[in-house]
């Protein structure tokens, strides 16, 4: 019985869920309790993280913060420091705040396109581009395949996507590799994670207590 | 008399007597012979204060340049062009196909569409001449620093100092003559000592190389006097006296020769010789770029009036390697016949406007662009140049897994510019200043590129207390978690929030967390504000930052989100 087993699962079709995904090493969240349920022990590297929330400042900056405050910094004097570019954010990012939590504020691109897809290109063009560690992305004509489409580029121009999307989002499928959805819960805000490439979905409450 | 007075100084100074010339009209023997050993005793007198430093000219002679200007291809069909001279329409040029008909220069027009009906003349072009020449003077500047433009279609390329690096003369030549062909001009080349000797050897069609002086007297005393570019009623006039070469020229009396036909022919002789100094005037490339391409016909075809504009850009791109400059801006116009030209100014922060980076900036712009009517011709005009510095780079053999940076974040920054618009693209920075909504301003995303840390600017008042203190409000920081919070959202106007039994409403009773902060200042401005700043939660779970006046209307107002 276990040579039968074992045979099967020498297929390469044959997908184990435990297994580590080829990610490798993520990007620490800088919140230990999110940490532990995404595989790689952080955001996916090098390609799209999506957030769904109900409405904007749900508490979705603050989970990104930490990440982005080391992505923006060069890590030793080597390497260069990666740019991280907003597109059609819907308020004002505060420069102020961005600065206290330690984001290189000469690292900050903003970009205001006039139509939602113009806010797609745009991403894709930064993604592309490999001068940006991580792009942020509000729009509200991300689909299937525009999703499969800044996926790809993540990949290509090694850099972490962001895409914010409402909840009806949730009902549809997405190339992402992480799906997250952010919700007000009892003492803190709690995070669904609905998607995980190679992890698997679980509920994280108060993720910041 | 005339002449003594217009001719130089040496030319007095061999002839003593001036009323021994005046006397001589018919060339009597015996005068003759002194003079002509006056000289050859100047002739062996003045080549070293002529010439000290030995020079070699090239000259490149295109006969068929107007012809060559016009014709877009080598066709076979018979053209020529022609020229207006009095009123008559005069053949310039033919090419062979119509030189077989018997068509030559000087014929009327008339007479040569007689002779041929299916003849197609074209109007002679000299500006379009002068730029063809100028450019070709541009690429001949790779071949030495000294080129000049002579007449119409001469070129002349001083070669001595270019000979160690091109591997000898002959490679040289060779590598000119292919240049040539290649771009598809018809040449007579000849090299000489002297400007002058050079461009008369080449207009008689030798393919001469005189590399020594000594051979130079030699090898013009064989040409005959209608290369030499003198009017007609001089030619005549030396076919009267049984001349017909150079050197037969040369054999006459100083004299009597300045006095029939003017000194300055003989000055001509004597430059050519080498025995007088013969300057030239250096080409000199425009310092702006401009470039224009005339299309056959309206073209409203949009691949095609790109390719045109690429076509362009790899001139431009030619023209400012040769210079080793750089651009910053360049300018596309478009020529409509019906309507005003359209106008494309193209901007790029890196300096390194190469041509693939330029031509995607232009295709961005291009979709774009609404043209008024077909396009019938383009026009590239670079900007105000600047020097190229080129930047050093390490050598890099192996490829590195963090290796991200491909190109620089300015030409991510121009192609989203390009197309979103300049001010929908930017950075930020922070401004030492208490209103909120002063503390930060948009700038260019790569004013402050060269800094890879974070900015050092006495922003805002804890950005000043972290450089002075960083332990103490790391600890305060700890202490009270609360301290100067500024969210990360900010509204850019403030929103009026509804208030309910005294209570500020956002999406349900707001519940005031921390303050107040008295923000009370900018009265010096009319912007002044007085205001307390509070952080409230409402039942959603969502922070704010929210404040009330404190002037006369006292309203709650919702200016951040904490995000």
């Amino acid at each position: 019985m276990d040579e039968v087993l074992e045979k099967l699962l020498q297929n390469p079709r044959v997908w184990r869920g435990s297994s580590p995904g080829q990610g490798g090493q993520g990007l620490a969240s800088g919140y230990p309790k999110l940490d532990c349920h995404l595989p790689g022990g952080g955001w996916p590297p090098h390609a799209l993280t999506e957030i769904l929330l109900e409405y904007y400042g749900m508490g979705e900056l603050k989970l990104l913060m930490p990440a982005l405050a080391r992505l923006s910094q060069s890590e030793d004097g080597a390497t260069e420091a990666g740019w991280i570019t907003w597109v059609a954010p819907p308020f004002e990012p505060y420069p102020p705040a961005l600065l206290q939590w330690g984001i290189n504020l000469s690292r900050v691109l903003i970009v205001r396109p006039k139509e939602a897809t113009e806010a797609l290109w745009a991403a894709e063009q930064a993604l592309c581009s490999g001068n940006c560690a991580a792009v942020l992305l509000w729009s509200a004509a991300l689909n299937d395949a525009a999703s499969r489409r800044l996926q790809l580029a993540a990949e290509k121009g090694r850099s972490w996507a962001v895409a914010f999307r409402s909840l009806k989002a949730l009902s549809q499928t997405s190339a992402a590799a992480l799906r997250i959805q952010v919700s007000a819960g009892e003492r803190g805000t709690d995070l669904g994670i609905l998607k995980s490439r190679g992890g698997r979905p679980a509920v994280v409450r108060d993720y910041a207590g | 008399m005339s002449s003594s007075e217009k001719s130089p100084a040496h030319l007095r100074e061999a002839s003593p007597t001036p009323s021994v010339a005046k006397g001589r009209k018919k060339k009597p023997a015996a005068a003759q012979q002194s003079l002509s050993l006056q000289l050859s005793q100047e002739s062996m007198r003045q080549p070293v204060q002529a010439t000290p430093v030995s020079r070699l000219w090239l000259c490149i002679y295109l006969p068929h340049l107007p012809l060559q200007v016009l014709e877009d291809e080598a066709v076979p069909a018979p053209c020529a062009v022609f020229e207006e001279q009095q009123g008559i329409r005069k053949v310039w040029l033919a090419n062979r196909a119509a030189a077989a008909s018997g068509i030559g220069p000087g014929l009327s027009a008339n007479a040569a569409l007689a002779l041929l009906p299916e003849l197609s003349l074209m109007e002679r072009d000299p500006a379009r001449e002068e730029r063809v020449l100028q450019e070709l003077a541009g690429w001949a500047e790779r071949f030495t620093s000294f080129v000049s433009i002579e007449q119409p279609a001469v070129l002349l390329l001083e070669l001595a100092g270019s000979l160690r690096l091109f591997g000898g003369l002959a490679n040289l030549r060779q590598k000119i003559a292919a240049g040539l062909e290649a771009q598809g001009f018809t040449a007579a080349m000849a090299i000489a000592p002297t400007p002058l000797a050079s461009v008369w050897l080449a207009k008689t069609g030798r393919r001469a190389c005189i590399r020594d002086m000594a051979n130079l007297t030699g090898a013009v005393s064989g040409l005959p006097v209608h290369c030499l570019g003198w009017p007609e009623s001089v030619y005549e006039a030396l076919h009267g006296m049984g001349i017909s070469s150079v050197g037969e020229c040369l054999r006459l009396p100083r004299q009597g020769f300045a006095r029939r036909f003017g000194a300055g022919k003989l000055l001509q002789l004597d430059r050519a010789l080498g025995r007088l100094p013969d300057p030239r005037q250096s080409f000199r490339l425009p310092e702006r770029f401009s470039a224009d391409c005339e299309l056959a016909e309206e073209q409203s075809d949009r691949d095609l009036i790109l390719h045109v504009c690429r076509e362009l850009l790899l001139k431009l791109e030619r023209f400012l390697l040769t210079r080793q400059l750089v651009v910053q801006r360049i300018r596309f116009g478009f020529f409509h016949l019906q309507a005003p030209a359209t106008h494309l100014t193209l901007g790029c922060v890196q300096l390194d406007g190469t041509v693939e980076h330029w031509f995607e900036l232009l295709k961005i712009r291009f979709e774009q662009l609404v043209l008024a009517a077909p396009v019938i011709a383009v026009r590239l005009c670079g900007g105000q140049s600047q020097p190229f510095t080129a930047e050093t780079k390490a050598l890099c053999f192996q490829k590195s897994d963090r290796q991200r940076q491909t190109t620089p974040m300015t030409h991510l920054v121009e192609r989203l510019s390009a197309r979103i618009g300049n001010e929908s693209v930017h950075g930020v920075m922070t401004a030492a200043e208490h209103r909120p909504q002063y503390a930060w301003y948009p700038h260019h995303p790569l004013g402050s590129q060269s800094s890879g840390e974070a900015p050092q600017c006495s922003a805002t008042p804890d950005s000043h207390y972290e450089r002075e203190a960083p332990q103490l409000l790391a600890d305060l920081r700890r202490s009270n978690r609360l301290l100067l919070r500024r969210p990360l959202w900010m509204l850019s106007e403030p929103q009026p929030l509804a208030v309910e039994q005294g209570r500020p409403v956002y999406q349900g009773f707001l519940k005031l967390l921390d303050g107040p902060e008295r923000l009370e200042t900018g009265w010096w401005d009319d912007n002044g504000i007085a205001r307390d700043y509070f952080v409230a939660d409402n039942p959603g779970g969502v922070y704010l930052w929210i404040f009330q006046n404190r002037n006369a209307d006292s309203g709650w107002y919702l200016h951040g989100i904490f995000g």
